[in-house]
């Protein structure tokens, strides 16, 4: 049985149909990639799978479990975990806090044990600060723990989406271009994180990039989107010797230009 | 030194409503003009409990807190859906409504002269008390799941979302507390004054504590303290010419905002550990 | 009898528009609620006062309304454009958020409430007698003429701000820049010549609104807090919208008309905030608002 099942979403903003009819699946504890031209919708369908978008059609099932109109956060604690484009930590809280945030929703005290400073309230947070701070440790953010998330270099920031992401307890886990704007170093260092993360870990991964060299090496099966479309699937060999991608891509070969 | 007591106590009494404010708009970044509403529910009911009904004071006063529970239910459950922009001014709205519902119904609240002959059982130790209670409650819930949640959500409410924060219960959760709490501040405002009147309670007060918790720096706990004892006792205590109180407030309040945005604490907050430092420091 | 409260309720309508009109150009261009519009209609207001006490020795009636209308709208245009310098500018440049905007209108019109208690103290001012008191009688329908007249007036400023902000360059440029400064500014527009001219024309608005409000209510330093009225009528009509703004004063001062009628002024209020609540939770996005999706 998949992970992840989604069939035939659709969205459409105006006139502009934004997904048109995608329908793609995740084995357990496989690592998928979407690519497609800017635009292609890849975002788009990410923003559709955690309820951020209401879906026009089409359904989002998550090892058995029907997520189709539920709201965000169900959507989230059903185990849909995500990281963002455009960075989006919590300002106003410390880095540790940040993953803290993510943890809390299954931290199990209520009201009267806040007002009442109960010892259940007390091992409660201990625990989730203990658990916060080993997921920065994995991503490799110990030490950091006391900082002001927006003063961490770009590169710290998306570990700790990344940590954060992972406190949610996911079951399939949405990378939105997790190493944009990392330079060639960073990048390798990145896709080991993502592998000894994966090893460790019984999640599914999904990523979107555009830097092909992630894609290939960590994707076991690769989607194409093209203006909203499933253009291709395969292996990452297949999808690379494939021509209507390349066309996508590239734009077809103007003989006149080939001097 | 009775100066003092009662400059204290209104202080006291002023700073559960800050605390209320502090918890709406500086946790969870709501902009409510109606918190003053809750302080004349509180005031009132309890009041008129105690007055016209007889109800010994204790049971008026949990009376008076479960009625600004209710009213915090009716405004509030609304109001999480709302867009930051119209939280303002439903919450204006709500203030208003119950500033005319007050000034309409003579025969039980006396309308517009308002409602007087109510003994004075707040004493400065009780407003300490209370005070020192209220702090316990807004510091634990700060440090706690519900504080950082709140917090997150106001930094980026989409991503809290998605981290699976149930944001619409976290929002009413924060404000019924906000509003019990108030609701309480206008038992002991009531008790103390001995004389209310509709008036007293419009959106200006709303607006002052907000303005108290930006002054004090919306992310600083230790800030609206600070600021509430400043702000109000210090005039209060000073005897200011009184008519340009509020005009040296928000003279106060412009600099802060253009010269020193993030409030006078900024994020520094006194706990033991700052406080260590502090004298490990000068050690 | 329902025709006559429908003619009552657009009088009134129209002067709602003026405010709710000067609320949404700044709402338009710099994306947050400005409360300082109240306190400056009170100013205004006064100022109108203190000029009609001057001229009234050499003119009446008609023109010294329309004198006493003009140095309001003046004393409002500037005052606008103080407004935006003292209170804003330094946010602007400081890339704040909206938050800060919102506490620093709020504390700019308490204060200019605060200065008008402190010169012209809590008594009630009225301006002389320069509008005819007589109605205007048809059918069985009465309009008294200082509603006609702000009736007129109300709908001329308005029809020239429509016409400066859809045909002239300045008008694009407001535009513009409210949709996207940094793109304005890439354009060659002057964010801070645009913002400066769109808080002087809300303020010119802010003074005929002004002078208005002191005519129906009698000058006092809380008149302002009727800036509440344009906030609604805003809201109703879509934020964001100067002709849902136009639309959301009409229709709020026709049903504010028909509850008083129907309820009080008393109790008015409350059934206002409820019809309000519900307004917002059917229809959130107003009459003529935009649905701004958030993307993540």
């Amino acid at each position: 049985m998949s992970s992840l099942e989604v069939r035939g979403i659709s969205k459409s903003f105006g006139g502009v149909k934004a997904i048109d009819d995608f329908s793609f699946d995740v084995g357990q504890h496989a690592i998928v990639g979407i690519i497609g031209p800017n635009g292609a919708g890849k975002t788009t369908a990410f923003n559709l799978l955690t309820g951020v978008y209401a879906l026009d059609a089409g359904r989002v099932i998550l090892d058995g479990k029907e997520l189709t109109g539920l709201p965000q956060h169900e959507i989230a604690r059903a185990g849909m975990g995500r990281t963002f484009q455009n960075i989006r930590v919590f300002r106003g809280l410390n880095v540790l806090e940040n993953v803290m945030t993510a943890a809390d929703p299954y931290s199990d005290y209520n009201l009267l044990d806040v007002c009442f400073y109960s010892s259940r309230k007390r091992s409660r947070e201990q625990a989730v600060r203990e658990l916060s701070r080993n997921y920065l440790k994995i991503v490799g953010l110990e030490g950091c723990e006391e900082e002001r998330p927006e003063s961490l270099p770009y590169g710290l920031q998306r570990k700790l989406e990344l940590a954060r992401a992972l406190a949610t307890n996911p079951k399939v886990l949405l990378l939105d271009e997790p190493a944009a704007g990392l330079n060639p170093s960073e990048v390798r260092a990145f896709i080991d994180l993502i592998r000894t993360i994966h090893s460790q870990f019984e999640f599914s991964i999904i990523i979107i990039e555009h830097r092909l060299e992630v894609i290939m090496s960590l994707s076991s099966k690769i989607f194409v989107l093209n203006f909203g479309k499933l253009l291709a699937s395969g292996t990452p060999a297949e999808i690379v010797s494939n021509k209507a991608v390349t066309v996508a891509y590239l734009g077809e070969e103007d003989t006149a230009c080939s001097i | 030194m009775e100066y003092l007591a009662s400059t204290l106590t209104f202080t006291g009494i002023s700073l559960i409503g800050v605390l209320g404010a502090y918890l709406v708009t500086g946790l969870t970044g709501l902009f409510s003009f109606g918190q003053a509403a809750f302080l004349a529910v509180g005031a009132y009911v309890s009041a008129i409990l105690f007055k016209n009904f007889g109800l010994p004071l204790p049971v008026a006063a949990v009376a008076a807190m479960i009625t600004g529970l209710i009213a915090g239910v009716i405004v509030g459950v609304p109001t999480v859906r709302l867009r930051r922009d119209y939280i303002s001014l439903v919450t204006f709205g709500f203030g208003e409504a119950i500033i005319a519902v007050l000034n309409n119904s003579t025969s039980i609240t006396g309308g517009a002269t308002g409602l007087s002959g109510v003994p004075q059982y707040t004493t400065f130790p009780l407003v300490l008390v209370s005070v020192l209670v209220c702090l316990a409650i807004v510091i634990s819930y700060k440090n706690s799941k519900y504080g950082r949640q709140c917090l997150a959500l106001r930094s980026d409410e989409l991503a809290a979302r998605s981290m699976g924060i149930n944001v619409e219960r976290l929002k009413l959760m924060t404000f019924l507390m906000a509003s019990v709490m108030t609701s309480f501040a206008g038992v002991l405002f009531v008790f103390y004054t001995t004389y209310v009147e509709p008036g007293a309670f419009g959106w200006v007060v709303s607006a002052e504590w907000t303005i108290i918790v930006f002054v004090g720096g919306i992310n600083s706990l230790t800030g609206a303290v600070v600021a509430t004892v400043l702000l109000t006792g210090l005039p209060e205590f000073l005897r200011f010419a009184s008519e340009w109180r509020i005009a040296i407030y928000c003279i106060i309040v412009l600099l802060i905002l253009n010269f020193r945005p993030s409030g006078m604490f900024g994020q520094y907050e006194i706990s033991l550990r700052s406080i260590k430092q502090l004298f490990g420091k000068g050690a | 009898m329902t025709i006559q409260l429908l003619i009552n309720g657009i009088s009134l309508g129209s002067v709602y528009a003026l405010i709710a009109v000067g609320f949404a150009l700044v709402f338009n261009i710099l994306k947050f609620s400005n409360f300082a519009h109240g306190g400056l209609m009170t100013v205004t207001a006064y100022i109108g006062y203190v000029a009609s006490l001057f001229l009234r020795n050499y003119i009446s009636d008609l023109p010294l309304f329309v004198a006493t209308l003009v140095a309001a709208a003046l004393g409002g245009g500037v005052l606008g454009l103080i407004l935006e310098r003292v209170a804003f500018r330094r946010l602007r440049d400081s890339n704040s958020s909206v938050i800060y905007y919102f506490i620093s209108s709020i504390t700019m019109g308490i204060l200019m409430e605060n200065f008008i208690t402190i010169f012209a103290s809590s008594n009630f001012y009225s301006y002389p007698p320069f509008l005819p008191s007589a109605a205007l009688h048809f059918a069985n329908l009465s309009v008294a003429i200082p509603d006609l007249l702000m009736l007129c007036f109300s709908a001329g400023a308005l029809g020239i701000l429509l016409f400066v902000l859809y045909r002239t360059k300045i008008g694009l440029a407001i535009r513009t820049t409210s949709f996207d400064v940094n793109t304005a500014r890439l354009m060659g527009m002057d964010p801070n010549a645009v913002v400066a001219t769109t808080f002087f024309a809300a303020g010119v608005l802010g003074g005929i609104s002004g002078v208005f409000l002191g005519i129906n209510y009698t000058l006092y330093p809380q008149l302002g807090q009727l800036i509440v009225k344009g906030f609604v009528a805003s809201v109703i009509g879509g934020l964001g919208s100067i002709s849902g703004a136009l639309i959301g004063a009409v229709l709020l001062g026709v049903v504010e008309i028909f509850l008083i009628g129907l309820v009080g002024a008393g109790w008015a209020p409350v059934f206002i905030f409820v019809i309000m609540l519900v307004f917002l939770l059917l229809r959130p996005r107003g009459i003529s608002g935009v649905v701004v999706q958030e993307k993540a």
